[in-house]
């Protein structure tokens, strides 16, 4: 029994998701976490398809659809509404994908950050422009097959989070659906801090990464425990925790989780190994964070 | 849920929207479930430890009870198969364990310790098994052995009432007179036989076929007969001077070695030289250097292979090997040196395995020349048992063994047979199993004339590449507390002390529960289209919106979800 995931559910079904959405999934989870006293901002992303056409929606809670590079000061703008009319109690939690978040919608996220304004902004990063057929995105990582790198991407993925944790936000965390407790409990947390919350999940994307639907948790499970993807809190830019189920500090190989996905057949072995090289010596890295925390 | 669903027409004017965009309705109206091309079913499978239990327990079931700190529904539902878990528990070879998918991962589920605690736990609380309506016809049972006892307890518990002929004083057959008390304590035994009997079976004990009892006098008194004598006949040696003084067969020995003082013929318990050595390398021979290492000797084992080919339970052999008792492997005996008609030596020869026989295990070979004697004055023979069937009726044998069919029953029609006098030398589970079935066939047979065969097709048990082994965490076995060598010499006291319930139930969190649904929430948890309902003691999918993603199936732990195309 998984005592700890809350029995409410604010995400009804018949969704527009595709079978195995990571990112439905996520929106469910964090919706769990938050309850029915959030307001919910959308800009441009997968999500503004799967939430409904106009006029339905799929969540049980109010929802503004914005544009691409919105997220950060529409979000800002209803925390100030709602402050106004005294509704405190309301969380307002902006959701982005990767495209909305490192390169569209950066700039106002920045300055929402900057000025520390309370919200959770989440970005369920799937790794490309999903939505619009498979575009890349700053969040693609190095080596992956996108219809805009159809050989493959040569640039490394961008490190949002150390992006976010550069402004000392009160609290930023990387989380995965393939570990619910964790999750809500991350929502949970950052619900109960004042500030800008940013939560970075990766959301495995089956069209776009060329995967079998069901092998979606399986692979939001392989990245966190190869190190692809760690699972890590960091408090007031400074403070990193730890909560990879990694034990001993060690990584598994990424060899498995790049040969589950079609986006990544077409490397060879010099090119895989470049890329787990880059994975251990980004986990070195912030295991020394921690030790310097 | 339909009536609720408000669904906006799409012929909308723009008069009746809102001022400002916002959503009117929900988006239930659309049914994702007609995208689906496969179809999650709960589809549960058999555990490989139920698949080869002898007597068919539902092992994974009362580990799951147990887990849950539900001991006397545990119980229970053991005593559905089982009349004696607590005998079980201590002397079944455990067959479940080995094939038990958790040896792949780390180490097999202490199931045999569990089913000692849930039967000593039924004991001492002493529980009840649920008794059918009454039924009138009478029948007779050959034999107070695993076999006997186990067919009169279902037959009881279908609610007849059982007559049970036993040849010795007492109920138990091997159980009582062939292995030993610090192995299975005769208070335990006697416990779980009183409460067998208490359900309505009738015992007459002193009662020998051929002496003062006769099958076919049986066979006209009773509607159905059931011979379940065991297999007590010792194998010899067939050696020189094996009709010595000090010579004596392994059964023989621990029945003596068994009786309680006052019981025994001669008043006093066996006498053997303090060089005793024991010939063989199954659980008669373990069991007869054991307790003759109890009684104050130096035992020594001769077996003609190695350690590798010996027949005995694994735990039994290590438990053996704990207490320091010498093994002489690849020896065999060729005669026994005598002095006035006394043994005082036993010669043997040395031996080489060569090429597999027919049970697999190599042959071993004398090696000429290689002649040795050890000086002993005694000499317990375990080579083997087979059945006495000297006063069976000829038309009812085959090959020296009782001939049935698959339910039991043999040529003549009321009369059938189970255990040891079927199938040879076999454990005290399979006799307990093949009492179960031939109660049932004898239930069938008495209220319908006949017993109908009903096929079950074969189920594959799941396998452990089948599980989802991602949910689960590495955990030693919890060990058993148990005497150590220098107290279990001095007694006779049992070796093993038992589980306590906290460290039963720790044990039983360690099941796989493969194939079988112990509701841990995954596929409720992991859906992303909310089509996994959560109900009280199940889940149930909502095709109207599952898409087929297949999600809850490769992370169902433990391989009960099933996918199956959708038929369109």
């Amino acid at each position: 029994m998984r005592n700890e995931i809350p029995l409410e559910e604010n995400l009804n079904s018949g969704h527009l998701a595709c079978p195995g959405c990571g990112g439905s999934l996520s929106m469910r989870l964090a919706l769990k976490a938050l309850g029915r006293k959030t307001y919910l901002v959308l800009t441009a992303c997968c999500w503004s398809i799967i939430d409904g056409p106009f006029p339905y929606s799929a969540v049980k809670i109010p929802l503004m659809h914005t544009a691409f590079e919105t997220a950060g000061s529409a979000a800002s703008g209803i925390r100030a509404a709602l402050d106004i009319l005294g509704k405190k109690d309301i969380t307002v939690m902006a959701w982005a994908g990767d495209g909305g978040t490192f390169d569209i919608g950066i700039q106002a996220l920045s300055g929402a950050a900057e000025r520390n304004e309370d919200f959770i902004y989440s970005c369920y990063d799937n790794e490309a422009y999903m939505n619009t057929g498979i575009q890349r995105s700053s969040g693609t990582p190095w080596g992956a097959w996108t219809t805009t790198t159809p050989e493959s991407k040569g640039e490394q993925k961008k490190k949002i989070m150390e992006i976010m944790a550069a402004h000392r936000i009160p609290y930023a965390a990387t989380l995965s659906p393939a570990y619910p407790e964790d999750f809500i409990r991350k929502y949970k947390k950052a619900k109960s801090i004042k500030g800008t919350k940013f939560m970075h999940i990766l959301s495995p994307c089956p069209p776009g990464w060329k995967t079998s639907s069901e092998q979606s948790m399986k692979l939001s499970r392989m990245a966190v425990e190869s190190g692809v993807f760690p699972l890590y809190e960091i408090e007031n830019g400074t403070k990193y925790t730890l909560n990879n189920p990694t034990a001993d500090f060690k990584i598994k190989p990424i060899n498995e989780y790049i040969s589950m996905q079609g986006r990544f057949r077409h490397l060879n072995k010099e090119q895989i190994k470049f890329m787990q090289e880059n994975v251990t010596s980004e986990w070195q890295r912030l295991l020394r964070k921690l030790k310097y925390a | 849920m339909q009536s609720k669903i408000k669904v906006i027409p799409t012929t909308l004017k723009v008069k009746d929207l809102p001022p400002t965009a916002i959503s009117m309705s929900n988006m239930l109206f659309n049914k994702t479930g007609s995208w689906r091309n496969y179809k999650p079913v709960y589809d549960e499978k058999l555990p490989p430890c139920n698949a080869t239990c002898p007597s068919g327990e539902k092992i994974q079931g009362y580990l799951y009870l147990v887990k849950n700190n539900k001991f006397a529904e545990a119980w229970q539902l053991i005593k559905q198969d089982n009349p004696l878990p607590a005998v079980c528990g201590r002397v079944c070879f455990h067959p479940c364990e080995v094939e038990c998918n958790r040896n792949d991962y780390d180490e097999s589920v202490g199931i045999h310790n569990v089913e000692r605690l849930i039967g000593d736990y039924g004991l001492r609380h002493n529980l009840r098994v649920k008794i059918g309506i009454k039924k009138k016809q009478q029948i007779a049972i050959i034999g107070g052995g695993p076999a006997g006892i186990s067919a009169a307890y279902h037959l009881a518990r279908m609610g007849y009432k059982p007559t049970i002929f036993e040849a010795e004083r007492q109920l138990g057959g091997m159980l009582q007179y062939g292995i030993p008390s610090y192995r299975l304590p005769k208070n335990i035994l006697q416990k779980e036989i009183n409460s067998i009997i208490k359900m309505g079976v009738k015992v007459k004990t002193g009662m020998r076929v051929g002496k003062n009892l006769f099958i076919e006098e049986l066979a006209k008194k009773y509607h159905a007969v059931l011979i379940a004598t065991g297999a007590y006949k010792e194998r010899n040696l067939d050696i020189p001077g094996e009709e010595a003084r000090g010579v004596i067969g392994a059964l023989d020995f621990l029945h003596e070695a068994n009786l309680p003082r006052r019981q025994a013929g001669s008043g006093k318990k066996p006498t053997i030289s303090k060089d005793v050595v024991i010939i063989g390398g199954g659980n008669a021979a373990m069991d007869a250097a054991r307790s003759a290492l109890r009684m104050g000797a130096h035992p020594k084992v001769i077996y003609r292979r190695t350690r590798n080919e010996m027949p005995a339970i694994p735990d039994e052999i290590r438990d053996t090997e704990e207490e320091k008792i010498d093994f002489i492997f690849l020896a065999a005996p060729v005669k026994v040196i005598t002095k006035n008609n006394k043994t005082v030596a036993l010669e043997c020869i040395r031996m080489k395995l060569g090429s597999a026989d027919s049970s697999g295990r190599r042959k071993p070979i004398p090696v000429k020349g290689s002649n040795f004697r050890i000086k002993t004055g005694t000499i317990i023979k375990a080579i083997g048992e087979s059945p006495e069937t000297s006063f069976i009726p000829a038309s009812l044998l085959k090959d020296n063994l009782v001939c049935t069919d698959k339910w039991g029953m043999t040529a003549q029609n009321n009369i059938f047979a189970a255990g040891d006098a079927v199938t040879g030398p076999k454990t005290v589970v399979e006799a307990i199993g093949a009492g179960k079935r031939s109660a049932q066939a004898i239930d069938k047979y008495v209220r319908t004339g006949k017993v109908t065969h009903t096929e079950i097709p074969e189920v594959k048990p799941v396998r452990f590449e089948q599980l989802n082994t991602a949910y689960f965490e590495h955990a030693p076995r919890v060990s058993m507390p148990h005497l150590e060598f220098k107290q279990r010499v001095k007694s006779t006291k049992e070796v093993y002390l038992g589980y306590k319930p906290n460290e039963a139930i720790t044990e039983s969190d360690r099941c796989f529960s493969c194939g079988v649904c112990n509701f841990c929430d995954n596929c409720w948890v992991f859906c992303p289209d909310m089509a996994v309902i959560k109900k009280k003691n199940k889940y149930e999918f909502n095709y109207d919106y599952c898409k087929g993603c297949g999600i809850c199936a490769s992370e169902c732990p433990h391989n009960v979800i099933s996918l199956v195309e959708e038929k369109k």
